[in-house]
């Protein structure tokens, strides 16, 4: 046993012990650890703890704490280098090439990597001790491996308007009641992945806010099973095939994508020493791009990762339809792996560009981040878009594995859905089903609005965009400001 | 015979994509220790060097190398609009780096 890394075994022990309150199609779930909706998630989070513990991934999973020095999976660390940075792209590719879906972690690793610059700025202005209270959160969290979600979207309400105009202030987080021991808070944070098999949330504000907003500029840390903490779990595409099916379920251990919650704080309470920001409006925007930053650097890494098993696949599934060889699918299969590429190198370069904060740790550069992002909306689809163009129609057709083993029709599947006589069909209906849950409705959307929407990393994008400098080069080279000879 | 000046030298980043405009920060400062009693500017090849200043154009810092802060016993990293780390306006910078030499 290491200090700061446990094994996947102990993080479903965890979830055993915690009774959050959870509701999935109008059940109250009694066991995330085992409920078949829910597994598939708890299965990735735990390779996340496992495979920090392989020898062949160990030196992508694994650092040192600059706290203790003691080895902690990669999750928890604070990054100190633009090597740690890097690490963490690659890490992320590691993961995904293994789960084929989200894995939930770097969410709250994120939140944690913001939290701890802005709680070192806000004492640095207003002589507050919110970093050392983080500190204090943040070596448990180190100590324990803890798996924790980053809840930062609000369900908005009128997107016209800012917190504190909202009709139902509810429409986003704030502090109710302020105490002697700690604050309560009200409101809801959406599309919360991992929210349900985390063991607590690391919640920050999501917008901009001016000094009329302080009451919703609120930062903590709030165990998963708090009272007044409820969670209603999101239907993803096709999730009823968790039950009963193996086949049809495509990437049958790990599901297709973080799964996502709406958490609902009905009056939770809070004590201060989980309280990171309460109040402090005008540090909202900084911690906001922080965890922006950090969270789209991922999308190179990750997304990546799930690419190169999608590529996999239909390159497999090319050989069993027996139209590997043709040039039109090489062509097609080279644009996939030229796409991801492409993002894998935007992460990497978005992590070589960071610098240190006055905190010490290090950011990546915030306008490639965005970029990253914002490319991933795009190329992610059109890998999609490739993949179901090489597949072709059968991946909208295809019969169920109910029928395929069924006793009257099984033989006709098994007959009429073979490709190339080598390979059984059974085969090509698993790289089927593989690619249809990576490409087709919920894992895609992921890719869109994961992280923030388009328009979100465009806004970055044109504040970080420095126009001045670009105007002066024109300027420049045309000599705007000089008399004709 | 040796200068009883304080000796500083600045590096620059090599300016590949620039928040803030080092040439015109680079002017200002060579202006501002020209006029100063007890500073001088020196090259960066000069055999003594008190002080350097690293003059980068964003946060990135690549001219923050440790050979470079070897060249001397103290250094002051302008990295975009911040100096040493504390966020300061691009129009502030000069002065904030005076401040600084001047502070010993």
């Amino acid at each position: 046993m290491i200090m700061g890394m446990i094994r996947g075994d102990e993080y479903r022990e965890r979830l055993q012990r915690v009774k959050p309150e959870i509701y999935y199609l109008g059940e109250k779930i009694e066991s995330v650890a085992t409920h078949p909706a829910f597994l598939p998630h708890v299965n990735a989070v735990a390779l996340t703890y496992d495979m920090a513990w392989a020898p062949e991934f160990e030196e992508l999973l694994t650092t040192k704490s600059h706290l203790t020095g003691e080895k902690i999976n990669i999750f928890t660390h604070i990054h100190h280098s633009t090597a740690d940075l890097v690490q963490k792209v690659k890490a992320l590719r590691a993961l995904g090439q293994q789960t084929g879906s989200c894995f939930a972690r770097c969410v709250g690793h994120d939140a944690l990597n913001a939290i701890y610059s802005v709680t070192y700025d806000m004492d640095q202005k207003n002589g507050t001790e919110y970093h050392q209270r983080f500190l204090n959160f943040l070596k448990e969290v180190q100590a324990k491996d803890l798996f924790i979600s980053g809840a930062m979207t609000d369900p908005k309400g009128d997107r016209s308007l800012s917190p504190s105009e909202q009709a139902d202030p509810d429409q986003y987080l704030h502090v109710v009641e302020k105490r002697r021991d700690g604050i309560v808070v009200r409101g809801a944070k959406a599309h919360i992945t991992g929210a349900v098999n985390a063991l607590g949330h690391l919640v920050m504000p999501t917008t901009s806010m001016k000094e009329a907003d302080a009451d919703f500029a609120v930062c903590f840390y709030v165990p998963v099973d708090a009272p007044g903490l409820i969670h209603i779990f999101g239907r993803q595409t096709n999730d009823e095939r968790k039950c009963g099916c193996l086949i049809d379920q495509g990437n049958v251990e790990y599901g297709i994508v973080g799964g996502e919650a709406l958490v609902v704080f009905d009056d939770v309470f809070v004590p201060w020493e989980h309280v990171f920001m309460c109040g402090e409006y005008d540090f909202v925007f900084e911690l906001v791009e922080r965890f922006a930053t950090a969270h789209r650097q991922n999308y190179g890494g990750c997304k990546v990762g799930l690419s190169d098993a999608l590529i996999g696949a239909t390159y497999a599934l090319a050989e069993v339809q027996g139209t590997a060889k043709a040039s039109h699918i090489r062509d097609k299969l080279v644009e996939m792996v030229h796409l991801a590429e492409t993002l894998y190198c935007c992460s990497l370069a978005c992590s070589c560009q960071g610098y240190a904060l006055p905190a010490g740790n290090f950011m990546a550069d915030p306008l490639l981040a965005n970029v990253t992002k914002l490319n991933v909306t795009r190329h992610i689809y059109e890998i999609a878009r490739l993949a179901q163009d090489i597949a072709g129609g059968i991946l909208a057709t295809l019969p169920s594995e109910i029928d395929w083993q069924d006793s009257r029709v099984g033989k006709y599947v098994d007959k009429y859905l073979k490709g190339v006589a080598s390979v059984p069909a059974e085969t090509r209906m698993r790289l089927l089903r593989l690619i249809e849950g990576m490409t087709c409705g919920t894992a895609l959307v992921e890719s869109m609005h994961g992280a923030g929407s388009p328009q979100a990393q465009k806004i970055m994008i044109m504040r970080r965009a420095n126009w001045e400098h670009k105007k002066r080069l024109a300027q420049k080279l045309a000599k705007i400001r000089e008399r004709p000879k | 015979m040796l200068s009883s000046k304080i000796q500083v030298s600045v590096k620059y980043c090599g300016s590949c994509n620039p928040l803030i405009d080092l040439a015109k920060l680079g002017n200002a400062l060579k202006e501002a220790l020209s006029q100063d009693n007890d500073l001088t500017l020196v090259p960066p090849e000069s055999a003594r060097i008190d002080i350097m200043l690293i003059l980068c154009g964003c946060p990135r810092a690549c001219g923050n190398k440790e050979e470079i802060r070897a060249r001397a016993a103290r250094s002051i990293v302008v990295a975009g609009e911040t100096v040493d780390l504390v966020p300061t306006p691009e129009k502030d910078i000069s002065a904030a780096i005076m401040k600084k030499l001047k502070s010993g």
